[in-house]
């Protein structure tokens, strides 16, 4: 179920979603969202040798690799630094989207629906 | 128990393992720089609420709009259309310039004029024709095709410039020799005869001439480097300053300026006089216009510094604008277009295509469509401006309050001000003192005045840092832990400390070096950890290197410690819950253990256990703010986003300055539908969250 094979910090972050589909707060997001999101995560500059993963929340799944179910109701673009700022609350959104650090293709009204800091936050040792 | 709570951790080797790592901290960085950007808009899980456009009957106004443009409101005007005609040819082309410029503000068009004779060489003319028929698909972005090449040919017939003649003829190599260099070098490699100087037309044969809306923008690319005479245009330019300065990140600027101007220009169709006097929308405006950019964390303004810098470059003389391009090549490193450029050809081929996959790939234009599209369905709320208007006054509070630790950079300890303990005749004991008091803030000034006062005290740094990572500072102990390993480049203690906040931060190679120094310096596992795999780790090996030594010494509690921090590495979590419960059973006592037994169950989604051994932890030490924090996490990512509330506040009444406590606790509040209590967590009110979310 690993995704240690890679070094992206938005690796961990998407085994920890994937993880958190089986509790109660994930699945609650499925009822809630119900969408497919793609992610596509650039190592150092976006839009190079991106690690494409899909959250799946229709399913409640997280997979490496683009998505196969058709279209996803929409594509998200990151740098692995700037996602994982998003995921934990240290970059606002909006912000991203106006420096460019964030790009959004398919459907405006699922992306909506979607805000990554849904992700679960990182504990610390 | 009570004198449990007086452990300090160990600075002593102690290969019995007995407290050895009792107060190994774990700082996480809380990657700095990017603080500036808090979320704000949780309470509608709507981020690209924002996107939204009015919902009345305007719409089909927005869509045409998108559409046809007209001419954006929120333009200031620019009186100046009238050129000035006299006085020498530099000053008069200028100016004309000048007018050609501010055309676009006014959206006047520009008629053709009659000039003084200029003495322009051909190659200036080519210059000003190749940059003008960029410049003004910039300036004129919002224009027709049409209306771009009417412009552009008033200027260029006004300066007696053939358009069609020039294009056909092979460039005239520009003043910028660093660049020229590099240029042929690059050549070197392309497959075919490609001269240096035709790669533009070659360009525009493979993708037609300026039909792509891109080709300006890479023509810009190019026509950047060459040269003097582009300081007419250095009002023009400093809007475009992003692209200018961020070398290497500027395709990504150039992108976010067009999503703006996009942007901009869509809000400023919303009729809302509140908005339309909002300072969100001078904002966007100003970004679209290249008036500010966003760098880092920081908005700069765009125009002032550049044009006086360039200023300054410009009267220095001719070649000074070159050196200085020279230079910030070389300063800049890899983040320099053309080096990066470079490598990017070496690895990928031909250079045309590599740039048109690269510019495709920003798919600028493709938010603007959705955009317009689906303004256009009216599939999207009313309230867009709002929510922009206040992310923006937001953000703009955030970065007031902010401002400081945005100038500080990753690794720079920053001390107090104002610190008590200055002064003191033995501040190291006192910090000591204070720490097993539990007393972690206090203890940080005091270890602060220490190493002050001691700079190369490794156990003073070793213990603030500590002190930070047990009061859920990352940023500071990650700094300390930092000094500590310079002063002592092989304490063990330290480098685990390394290694556990690079994997908390969840950077993986720097933890695996950390990890495995830790090994190579043990006096008793080093033997088996041979130095050349430092070179290149991987994972794997380190690994199996751990387990071994795991067999020679099961009863050292340290070496599962480690295994346990180097699961959570690869995210084999059960085995990482083995190890540190391995290593409880030899040290039931350490604070620390707990918690990371906590903080690795938490990530493996087992949160009621993860509860039970945080509790431990706070058991043996009730003011270890990180397992406050934690609990705090555990709670939100089930869901319960009341109670992760009340251990957020609890962990930040005992250290304010716990800023990961503060965005967590902000997106709680959100989620808890409590936006109430915004602005006392925004303004950083405990009293008020105290009151609210008594534990």
């Amino acid at each position: 179920m690993s995704m240690a094979s890679s070094d992206l910090k938005s690796a961990a972050l998407m085994d920890q979603m994937k993880t958190h589909f089986s509790t109660d707060a994930g699945k609650a997001l499925i009822e809630k969202i119900g969408l497919v999101y793609q992610i596509n995560i650039a190592p150092k500059k976006m839009g190079f040798n991106e690690e494409i993963f899909v959250v799946d929340l229709k399913k409640g799944e997280v997979s490496k690799g683009k998505y196969e179910g058709g279209k996803p109701d929409a594509t998200f673009s990151f740098t692995d630094e700037d996602f994982f700022k998003i995921a934990t609350g240290k970059m606002n959104p909006q912000i991203a989207f106006m420096r460019g650090k964030m790009k959004v293709k398919g459907s405006l009204s699922a992306a909506q629906k979607f805000t990554p800091d849904i992700f679960p936050k990182p504990s610390k040792m | 128990m009570r004198e449990r709570l007086q452990e300090i951790p160990t600075s002593s080797l102690n290969t019995s393992g007995n407290n050895f790592y009792s107060g190994a901290g774990e700082p996480l960085s809380a990657l700095p720089g990017s603080e500036l950007e808090h979320p704000l808009q949780h309470q509608n899980s709507a981020f690209v609420n924002g996107f939204h456009a009015a919902n009345d009957n305007r719409l089909s106004e927005v869509w045409d709009g998108i559409q046809n443009p007209q001419i954006p409101q929120f333009h200031p005007g620019h009186p100046q259309l009238q050129p000035e005609l006299n006085g020498p040819p530099q000053r008069v082309l200028s100016s004309f310039l000048h007018a050609f410029v501010n055309s676009s503000h006014g959206g006047v068009p520009f008629g053709p004029t009659q000039l003084p004779v200029l003495g322009l060489s051909e190659g200036d003319k080519r210059c000003i024709r190749d940059r003008s028929s960029i410049m003004a698909r910039h300036i004129f972005a919002d224009k027709n095709e049409d209306f771009i090449n009417g412009q552009v040919n008033a200027l260029l017939s006004s300066l007696e410039i053939d358009n069609q003649a020039l294009a056909n003829r092979p460039y005239i190599p520009g003043r910028n020799p660093e660049l020229e260099q590099y240029w042929n070098e690059s050549q070197v490699m392309a497959p075919g005869p490609r001269g240096p100087d035709n790669w533009a037309d070659e360009f525009a044969q493979n993708r037609g001439p300026q039909n792509d809306p891109n080709a300006w923008a890479l023509s810009f690319e190019r026509q950047h480097g060459t040269g003097g005479w582009a300081s007419e245009f250095e009002h023009e330019q400093a809007q475009m300053t992003s692209v200018d300065r961020m070398a290497g990140a500027n395709i990504p600027s150039l992108a976010a300026m067009e999503q703006t101007r996009m942007l901009a220009h869509t809000l400023s169709q919303n009729s809302n006089p509140k908005f339309q006097n909002s300072k969100f929308l001078q904002f966007v405006s100003k970004m679209s216009r290249g008036e500010l950019t966003i760098e880092d964390n920081q908005v700069k303004p765009g125009n002032g510094d550049w044009a006086n810098e360039y200023q300054q470059q410009y009267n220095a003389g001719p070649s000074s604008w070159a050196d200085q391009y020279a230079h910030e090549q070389v300063s800049r490193g890899p983040e320099n277009w053309a080096s990066e450029f470079a490598n990017e050809r070496v690895h990928h081929g031909p250079v045309d295509e590599q740039w048109v996959d690269e510019f495709s790939k920003l798919q600028v234009n493709d938010w603007a469509d959705e955009f317009g599209r689906q303004v256009g369905e009216g599939i999207l709320g009313d309230d867009s401006a709002d929510n922009w208007a206040s992310a923006y006054d937001e953000y703009l509070n955030e970065q007031a309050v902010l401002k400081q630790k945005a100038d500080s950079s990753r690794g720079v300890y920053e001390f107090s001000d104002l610190n008590p303990y200055v002064g003191h005749p033995d501040p190291m004991r006192e910090g000591q003192e204070l720490f097993r008091k539990g007393l972690l803030s206090e203890a940080v000034l005091a270890l602060e005045a220490e190493v002050l006062k001691n700079p190369d005290n490794a156990e003073g740094w070793r213990l603030l840092g500590v002190a930070h990572a047990e009061n859920d500072d990352d940023q500071q102990a990650i700094a300390s832990m930092m000094r500590a390993q310079e002063a002592d480049p092989t304490n063990l203690e330290v480098l685990l400390a390394l290694g556990v906040s690079h994997t908390n931060e969840l950077e993986q190679q720097a933890a695996l070096k950390y990890l495995y120094s830790w090994l190579r310096h043990h006096p008793v596992y080093g033997k088996i950890a041979p130095p050349e795999l430092s070179d290149s780790l991987y994972y794997a090996d380190v690994a199996r290197t751990f387990n071994e030594a795991a067999v020679m010494s099961p009863e050292d509690a340290d070496v599962h410690i480690v295994l346990g921090v180097l699961y959570n590495l690869s995210r084999e979590y059960d085995r990482a819950i083995e190890a540190f419960q391995t290593a409880l059973k030899l040290k039931p006592r350490d604070y620390s253990l707990w918690n990371k037994l906590g903080a690795t169950q938490a990530n493996s989604v087992q949160s009621a256990d993860a509860i039970s051994a945080y509790q431990q932890a706070l058991d043996l030490k009730p003011n270890y703010v990180r397992a406050w924090a934690n609990m705090g996490i555990s709670y939100a990512n089930q869901g319960m986003y009341e109670d992760s509330i009340r251990y957020y506040v609890r962990a930040l009444a005992m250290n304010p300055k716990a800023d990961n406590a503060w965005q967590y606790l902000r997106i709680s509040l959100s989620c808890a539908s409590r936006n109430d209590m915004m602005e006392a967590c925004d303004s950083r009110n405990l009293d008020v969250l105290q009151k609210e979310f008594p534990l």
